[in-house]
C-alpha cells in the first residue's frame, strides 16, 4: 500500500473513529460530573438563560477593556489565528470538497491567492504566539507539553498544507500524504488535550453564561 | 554498413530496410521522431540512425501470463500505420501466443527453440499479473504455472519488460480481496535488469521508445524508483495535463456535463487522479494522438500507479479519503459515550456532595 | 506539444531566438550542426505561429516522401530550416529547427548511394567496358 493510500484509507478511518470516542468520551466525562446544586429559584425563564449562555460565548471573545492593555497581544494573535484557521478550512476549495464529500453542502470557495495570504498570516500568528508563549516568564513557566505539542499540531498542517498548495518542495501524492498525516495527528491529539477547546469553550462560556442569567446576574 | 550478401537472420537492420525498400531517410526520420519521444537531445537523432542501421533484430521472446490482452492489443493492433510501427522491424518477436500459428507441443517447442538460440541476448516481455497463491494453480500455461515459466525464462533473458499494470505491479488481479495471490514481475524476480512500463494498458509509444533504445544504445533506457522510464514517467499527469490553467484559476466542473464540464474545466472534484499519476499518456495520448481520458471529459484514474483499483472511488477526489461509515461513527461515539460517563460516574461517587462554602 | 504557455509568447521567440543565434554562431565559426526539439517544449500553437513568421521564409523548400511526409524548408536565415515531420497519417509527429549547412535527411547516404548505383547498373544492363567501346 503506497504512503497516500494508508494516508487516506485505515489512517483516516483510525483517526476519525478515535476523534469522535475521544471528544464524546471527555463531553460526557465533563457533563455527566456532579454540579452543585442551585437551592434559590432561578431569576430568569429558561430561554432567557438560553440566551444568557448565547450571549456570553460570543461576549468573551473580546475582553474587557480595563484588561485590553495587558492581553492586547496575545488576543489579536489568537483573533489572526482563528480568523486565519477559518479562512482556510471553509473557504478553501479542497476543504469545502472534503465537507461536500461528507455531508453533501458546499458553497463557493475563495480564491487560492487569498487562502495562501490567510495561511501565511495564520503561520505568522502561530510563531508569534510561540515567541511570547517562550519569552514571557510567567508563560513559560506555565506551559507544559500539551501547550507545545498542541501548538505543533496545528503548525504542521497549514505548513504542510502551504506547500501542497504551492505543489513545491516534493511530489504532489507525498505533500498530499505528509498534510493528510498532520491532519490525522491533530485528529487523534484533539480531544485530549487543550485542543479540545473546540468544544469546550462553547460548553463553558455558556454555562458559566446560562448560570449568570439564572441569577439575574450581567452576562 | 549495409551487407547485403548476409543471411536474412544475419543482416543487419539498415540493409533488412534497404531489401524492403526504406532508405537511409526513413531511418533517420524514425530516429528523430524517437529521440524526441524519449527526450533525448536531437543531436542523437543521426546517432541512434546509425547505429540502428548497424544493429542486428533484436530477439524478444513474450509471455502472456494473469492478463485480459488489452496490453498486447493496444501495442500490436494499431488502427493505422505509424511511424513507430517501424518498431516491428528491429525486433524479431520469436514468441508470443496470442499471435502465432502454432499451439500445444508445438508451441512449447517454438519457446524453447526461440530461448536456445538467443540465450542471454533476449528481451523477455511479460504482460499480465503472476498469481503465486496455491502454488500459482491459477494461470496455467501448458500445465506449468506462470511462476515457474518466468522464473526459468527469467534466468537467461538479458533484461525483462514487465509490459501492462499488471506485469509491473499486479493490476487488477491484485485487488482487493486478491483471491489468486497476484503480483508483479519485479515482486519475484531480482537480480536481473527489469523495467517497468505499466498503464492500463499503456501508451503503445513507450514500449517504442525502449525498445529503439535498447537496440540504438545496448541498454535501457534511465529508470526512475519505480522501474519506469524516467523519459515517459518523470511527470505526472497534473503537470503535463491542458486543463491546467484551470486548476490553477479555481475552476472545477462540479459535475459530470454541468456547465464547468462543457467549458472543459478541471475535473481534480470529480475524482481525477492526475496529480497523484505518472503517464506520458497527457501529451502522447491513444490512438495515433487522438484523446486521453481527461480531454474526454473523465478523470484519470491513476491506471499507471500501483494499487490503483484499491484507492477508493474514482469519483472521489484527492481531497476526500474512504472515511469511516456513519455507522462506525456511531458506534465511536457510543464508545466515548460510556467511557466519559464512566470516568464521571466514578468521580461522582469519590463526592458525594460538594461542600457548600461555609462564610 | 502543450497548447498552452505560461510565459509571454514573444519572450518564449526572443529566447529561441538567441539559442537559435547561438547555433548559427556554433556553425560559422566551426561547423558545427545544431537542431531545437520543438515538440519538446511547451509551446502554444500562436507561439509556434510567431516563431514560424519571425523566422520568415527563404530559399529552398523540399518535400520529403519517406514513412509519410515531411517538409524541410529554410527560414530567411541562412542555414536555419524548419523541419516538420509527418507520418502516413498526416499527423506531424516531430517539428524541429535545424541549423546546418544542409540538413542531414536532406543529404544523400553513402550506403544508399551504393545499393542505388547497384540497382541502376543492373536495370540498364551498363558496364564499365560498354562505354569505352
Amino acid at each position: 500500500m503506497t504512503l497516500l493510500a494508508f494516508a487516506r484509507g485505515p489512517a483516516m478511518q483510525a483517526a476519525t473513529l478515535i476523534m469522535i470516542a475521544g471528544m464524546f468520551w471527555r463531553l460526557a466525562g465533563i457533563l455527566l460530573l456532579r454540579r452543585k446544586t442551585a437551592h434559590a429559584a432561578a431569576r430568569t425563564p429558561f430561554l432567557l438563560r438560553l440566551a444568557g449562555g448565547a450571549k456570553t460565548i460570543v461576549t468573551r471573545t473580546v475582553p474587557r477593556k480595563n484588561f485590553w492593555p495587558r492581553v492586547a497581544s496575545g488576543v489579536s494573535l489568537g483573533w489572526v489565528l482563528h480568523i486565519g484557521l477559518f479562512v482556510i478550512l471553509f473557504a478553501g476549495a479542497p476543504h469545502i470538497l472534503v465537507i461536500h464529500q461528507i455531508t453533501g453542502l458546499s458553497w463557493p470557495n475563495l480564491p487560492k491567492g487569498v487562502i495562501v495570504i490567510a495561511s501565511a498570516l495564520t503561520l505568522a500568528a502561530l510563531v508569534a504566539l510561540l515567541a511570547r508563549r517562550l519569552t514571557h516568564p510567567v508563560l513559560r513557566l506555565l506551559s507544559n507539553t500539551d501547550d507545545y505539542l498542541s501548538w505543533l499540531l496545528v503548525f504542521l498542517p497549514i505548513s504542510t498544507g502551504i506547500l501542497l498548495s504551492g505543489e513545491t518542495v516534493a511530489g504532489y501524492g507525498t505533500l498530499l500524504a505528509l498534510h493528510i498525516f498532520s491532519v490525522e495527528a491533530l485528529m487523534i491529539w484533539l480531544p485530549f488535550g487543550k485542543l479540545m477547546h473546540v468544544a469546550l469553550v462553547f460548553a463553558g462560556r455558556g454555562m458559566m453564561g446560562f448560570n449568570f442569567a439564572r441569577k439575574g446576574a450581567a452576562t | 554498413m549495409s551487407d547485403q550478401t548476409a543471411a536474412p537472420d544475419q543482416e543487419n537492420l539498415g540493409a533488412m530496410l534497404a531489401r524492403r525498400g526504406f532508405g537511409r531517410r526513413s531511418l533517420l526520420k524514425f530516429a528523430i521522431v524517437m529521440t524526441s519521444s524519449l527526450a533525448l537531445p536531437p543531436s542523437l537523432a543521426p546517432v541512434m540512425a546509425d547505429n540502428l542501421a548497424k544493429a542486428k533484430r533484436q530477439s524478444v521472446i513474450w509471455l502472456s501470463f494473469q492478463e485480459c490482452t488489452g496490453c498486447l492489443e493496444t501495442l500490436l493492433r494499431s488502427s493505422a500505420p505509424t511511424i513507430d510501427s517501424l518498431i516491428f522491424d528491429f525486433i524479431s518477436l520469436d514468441y508470443q501466443e496470442s499471435l502465432m500459428a502454432s499451439a500445444g507441443a508445438a508451441a512449447e517447442h517454438t519457446l524453447r527453440q526461440a530461448v536456445a538460440a538467443n540465450k542471454g541476448e533476449y528481451l523477455l516481455a511479460i504482460d499480465g499479473s503472476v498469481p503465486v497463491k496455491d502454488g500459482g494453480v491459477y494461470s496455467l500455461t501448458g500445465g506449468r504455472s506462470n511462476v515457474s515459466m518466468l522464473e526459468e525464462f527469467a534466468g537467461s533473458a538479458k533484461a525483462i519488460l514487465a509490459i501492462g499494470t499488471c506485469a509491473a505491479y499486479g493490476g487488477i488481479p491484485k485487488a482487493h480481496p486478491n483471491p489468486t495471490g497476484a503480483v508483479g514481475v519485479e515482486d519475484i524476480i531480482s537480480g536481473k535488469p527489469i523495467v517497468n512500463i505499466p498503464g492500463c494498458p499503456p501508451v503503445p509509444e513507450v514500449l517504442s521508445g525502449v525498445l529503439v533504445y535498447f537496440v540504438s544504445f545496448g541498454k535501457l533506457p534511465d529508470l526512475d524508483d519505480r522501474k519506469r522510464p524516467l523519459a515517459y514517467f518523470g511527470t505526472t499527469i497534473h503537470d503535463q495535463c491542458y486543463r491546467r490553467p484551470f486548476y490553477d484559476q479555481g475552476k472545477f466542473a462540479k459535475s459530470f456535463d454541468d456547465e464547468g464540464a462543457r467549458q472543459g474545466w478541471c475535473l481534480f472534484e470529480l475524482g481525477c487522479k492526475g496529480p497523484t499519476t505518472h503517464n506520458a499518456c497527457a501529451s502522447l495520448k491513444w490512438n495515433n494522438g487522438t484523446s486521453f481520458p481527461i480531454e474526454s471529459g473523465h478523470g484519470c484514474i491513476g491506471c499507471s500507479e500501483p494499487d490503483f483499483w484499491d484507492q477508493g472511488s474514482f469519483y472521489t477526489s484527492l481531497a476526500g479519503s474512504s472515511a469511516t461509515g456513519w455507522r462506525n461513527a456511531g458506534i465511536a461515539a457510543a464508545v466515548g459515550l460510556a467511557g466519559g460517563a464512566a470516568a464521571a460516574l466514578s468521580a461522582r461517587s469519590k463526592t458525594p456532595t460538594i461542600p457548600e462554602d461555609k462564610s | 506539444m502543450r497548447d498552452f504557455n505560461f510565459l509571454a509568447d514573444d519572450t518564449l521567440v526572443d529566447a529561441l531566438l538567441a539559442e537559435i543565434a547561438g547555433l548559427m554562431e556554433n556553425l560559422a565559426a566551426r561547423n558545427i550542426s545544431g537542431s531545437i526539439d520543438l515538440l519538446g517544449l511547451p509551446l502554444s500553437a500562436a507561439c509556434l505561429a510567431l516563431l514560424e513568421q519571425r523566422l520568415g521564409t527563404g530559399e529552398i523548400t523540399a518535400t520529403l516522401t519517406a514513412a509519410g511526409s515531411s517538409e524541410i524548408r529554410e527560414t530567411s536565415f541562412s542555414g536555419v530550416w524548419w523541419s516538420s515531420h509527418a507520418d502516413e497519417t498526416g499527423r506531424i509527429v516531430a517539428m524541429l529547427i535545424d541549423v546546418a549547412l544542409v540538413p542531414e535527411i536532406l543529404k544523400a547516404n553513402t550506403d544508399d548511394v551504393r545499393l542505388s548505383h547497384r540497382r541502376l547498373l543492373d536495370a540498364t544492363g551498363s558496364f564499365p567496358h560498354r562505354r569505352s567501346a
